[in-house]
């Protein structure tokens, strides 16, 4: 392996000492002076040399451009495309309608089987750019390396967070809200002494599960479903919330240890900046989240090109030719996603595992669904609970119009199967279905005089409860019919195994240098597509293996520190980075600490 | 924080090296350099502007050179509720860029942005150089679109203070820094940004993603 010398930051390069011979080796951490935003007079075309080429502006290829950029690569970075994101673009209606047209005509590879409809209300009553639809919709952990990284890198400034704190899973056909806290679910009085007991256990477990194998050992090649049945005496109701509401886990087949971290990530995430687990960010998601990355590489020195495309690489003389004819000398590497390909590639590695997606936009507001001051719920399908009698299960992440992604009185659906094959399209519609008729059951005018059902909030809402709604309305037919102004569908092939995040050996197959006769891209390296995993967890894995490609090792990845600019920085907490970056397993004061676990009186 | 402090996102467009940044630095920290060395930024700079009794806290969006090859984000017009359209005032070219840079902020940014177009690098004129755009020409695009309109030289500092004074005497005072007033359907418990500035509340913490 290839080991590169460490260049100098950018921050470094820019010490005020320049003339004097710097002694100082390690200057870690670096830090950025406090006049900035400032780049130098720049030329009009683009640069003849450059270290990293990135072709891409998805969220992996945006973080890795960010990434570099401020540990002092000279990067440029392009898109195909006249807009930001890529893979994670958010997309007006009008942009779906070219992208779909694109993949139907064969030019977008890693997509398939693309579906559109859009009302003529949309041009007429609503303007496509009221909209903002992401190809690849996820969700912030509270606490996650991407954010800490945000934070980091100050990316979070340009972003605005809600929080998302409904999680419902859809049994029974209807929606049993989740008992979202660790308090809640012991306070539940619909919940047997016995069950809280045992869910405590379970709880105070898995907070710390590492450390215990002798609990879960048995179990690390079995699925998580036996090893909360049988080892914690849990009922299927919790088993299945614990599985797919809390660990948004994709089926019972889910082996326990890989289960178990997901369980936690949920809850080490509730109440670290609020009574929420996770968040997402306004006008769009990883589209957004990506632009920001870009800006902040741009300010880092990096160059940015929309609309160009990459037509040729030679590895050999190193030249890169694009579209418009010109060329650059690129100096380390070529990155690109797979959407960017050149004409006559040979080298994009197997996409064999397929995503899923119905996007729709509704008109009808879906705030019941919603926690009071949220514009977002996450609904879960677990495997058996729709018609189409799914193994898998459906997700779907619903958005209202203070998400700022649609206008008043609409709402966008994000229904997404991980089931290989046309089974996945069939759960969809299924799910879309079962949706489609809880929203109308609720809402009905038919049925708001039944106080049973209806209650009013404490400001005079109407609150319905959809749990009783589902048992008795079951047969409910509505008569109202549910205007779409959307209904998108769409198939994403991907490297990534459903749930997993990207194995680092899909760059390690790339690495043997093996060339292709008359191949458009030997020599490059192409990134992962996104995986279905509705959380941003696979995205800081993936860029810090492609930096450390390029730059040797990760040690430095965004080991930037900006200098105290305002009176609102966040520097004056040292620990503060620590307490959500960390990484290690050895921080077991979970169990006290302020656990409302432990607090609980049973 | 103080009540009295209103936030105000303002963004810079024109052509490359028309003098953005150079405007910025003056503004921000009084400076001019003629032979900048890469100087490298945080997200944003900011900038405060007493008014009467009221601080206008300016959050000033410089391009980062994206806007060289027609690169700009949405992002970056979003919310915007100023712009400083500039144009070199020896460069032709740079002014009909500028009425592109207007039309574009009407038709994407928030309504009721308050625009300055601002002919940059005044100096040169007074050293005897050409003028090649002509100010009335200026000010009459400024008429048609409502804009402010000042010619300045970032080198000298002329007119500089002034154009983001003007700008701030514009901004209506308060309110003006949430966009409330456009909220909708809810449930709603007025601003539900989350402010990640501010401490996690609890500390106890495993990073999630790769459990190596
Ligand atoms: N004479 C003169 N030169 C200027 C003025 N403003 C900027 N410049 C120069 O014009 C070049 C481009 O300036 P810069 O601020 O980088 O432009 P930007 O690309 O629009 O951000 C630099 O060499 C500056 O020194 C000015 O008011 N007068
Ligand atoms: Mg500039």
């Amino acid at each position: 392996m290839k080991s590169f010398e460490r260049r100098p930051s950018v921050a470094e390069r820019r010490s005020p000492f320049v003339g004097s011979a710097s002694t100082n080796n390690t200057p870690t951490p670096m830090v950025v002076p406090h006049l900035a935003g400032i780049e130098d007079p720049v030329p009009e075309t683009t640069p003849e040399k450059v270290d990293v080429l990135i072709a891409g502006t998805g969220i992996v290829e945006s973080v890795l451009a960010a990434a570099l950029a401020w540990q002092g690569s000279n990067v440029l970075h392009i898109d195909q495309n006249d807009h930001y994101g890529d893979t994670s673009a958010t997309l007006t209606v009008d942009q779906i309608k070219r992208w779909v047209n694109e993949v139907n005509s064969g030019k977008l590879a890693p997509y398939s089987n693309a579906k559109l409809y859009v009302s003529t209300n949309v041009g007429r009553n609503y303007k496509s750019r009221d909209f903002g639809v992401d190809l690849s919709p996820k969700l912030l952990f509270a606490n996650s390396d991407l954010l800490s990284i945000l934070v980091k890198s100050r990316v979070h400034q340009y972003l605005e967070f809600q929080s998302l704190s409904s999680f419902h899973t859809f049994e029974n056909d209807s929606f049993e809200k989740l008992t979202n806290s660790k308090q809640e679910i012991f306070t539940d009085n619909n919940l047997p002494l016995m069950t809280k007991r045992n869910l405590m256990r379970f709880i105070k477990f898995v907070l710390n599960w590492e450390a215990q194998p002798e609990i879960w050992e048995a179990y690390s090649e079995r699925s998580i479903y036996d090893f909360l049945t049988e080892k914690f005496k849990l009922d299927k109701a919790q088993t299945f919330e614990l599985i797919f509401s809390i660990g948004l886990c994709y089926n019972i087949e889910t082996v326990t240890p890989k289960a178990l971290q997901r369980i936690r990530r949920y809850l080490t995430s509730f109440d670290v900046y609020g009574p929420f687990p996770v968040m997402y960010s306004k006008y769009g998601g990883s589209g957004e989240v990506s632009q920001g990355f870009c800006r902040s590489a741009a300010v880092g020195g990096a160059t940015y090109k929309l609309n160009d495309k990459l037509i040729d690489y030679n590895p050999e003389t190193k030249i890169a030719t694009f579209k418009d004819g010109s060329k650059v000398t690129v100096m380390e590497k070529v990155i690109m996603s797979p959407t960017q390909a050149p004409e006559g590639c040979a080298n994009i590695p197997k996409q064999q595992f397929e995503i899923h997606r119905l996007i729709c936009i509704v008109e009808k507001t879906c705030n019941q669904w919603f926690a009071d001051g949220e514009s977002a719920a996450v609904v879960v399908f677990p495997p058996g609970s729709l018609k189409s009698n799914n193994t898998q299960v459906v997700q779907a992440v619903i958005q209202g119009s203070n998400s700022e992604t649609c206008p008043r009185g609409t709402s966008i659906w994000y229904l997404t199967s991980a089931e290989q094959g046309p089974r996945g399209e069939i759960d969809l519609d299924a799910a879309l279905e079962a949706l489609e008729n809880s929203l109308l059951r609720e809402t009905s005018q038919d049925i708001v005089n039944d106080s049973d059902i209806v209650q009013v909030g404490p400001e005079g809402q109407t609150i319905i409860n959809s749990v009783k709604l589902g048992q008795s309305f079951k047969e409910y037919v509505p008569r109202e019919k549910l205007n779409f102004l959307m209904k998108f569908y769409f198939t994403q092939h991907t490297s990534t195994p459903p749930f997993n995040i990207v194995a680092s050996s899909l760059f390690d197959m790339q690495d043997d240098n093996r060339l292709i006769p008359g191949a458009s891209d030997n020599g490059i390296i192409y990134t992962p597509m996104p995986s279905a995993e509705i959380s941003y967890d696979e995205v800081v894995t993936a860029a810090k293996v492609l930096y450390e490609k390029i730059v040797g090792s990760d040690d430095d990845f965004f080991d930037v520190d900006f200098e105290d600019e305002d009176d609102n920085a966040m520097t004056n907490n040292p620990d503060y980075e620590n307490a959500i970056a960390s990484n290690s397993d050895e921080d077991i004061a979970m169990g006290d600490s302020g656990e409302p676990v432990g607090e609980m009186e049973i | 924080m103080n009540s009295n402090v209103t936030s105000v996102k303002l963004v810079l467009l024109g052509e490359a090296a028309v003098g953005k940044s150079s405007i910025v630095l003056r503004f921000v920290s009084n400076d001019f350099s003629e032979n900048k060395e890469p100087t490298i930024g945080a997200a944003f700079l900011t900038q405060r502007v007493n008014i009467g009794n009221h601080t206008i806290k300016f959050e000033i969006w410089d391009t980062a050179g994206q806007e060289r090859f027609a690169s700009l984000a949405p992002m970056y017009y979003r919310n915007a509720q100023a712009a400083l359209v500039v144009y070199d005032v020896t460069k032709p070219q740079s002014f009909i860029k500028a009425r592109h840079w207007v039309k574009e902020l009407q038709e994407q940014a928030n309504k009721g942005i308050i625009i300055a177009l601002v002919g940059n690098k005044a100096d040169i004129i007074e050293d005897g150089e050409e003028r090649k755009v002509a100010r009335e020409e200026a000010e009459k695009l400024a008429e048609e679109e409502g804009l402010l309109f000042f010619e300045t030289s970032a080198k000298t500092g002329n007119n500089v203070n002034e154009t983001f004074l003007a700008i701030g005497e514009k901004i209506p005072l308060k309110n003006s820094s949430s966009a409330n007033d456009q909220h909708h359907d809810t449930n709603n418990n007025n601003n539900q940004r989350i402010d990640l500035d501010n401490n996690p509340v609890d500390a106890a913490s495993n990073a999630p993603g790769c459990s190596c």
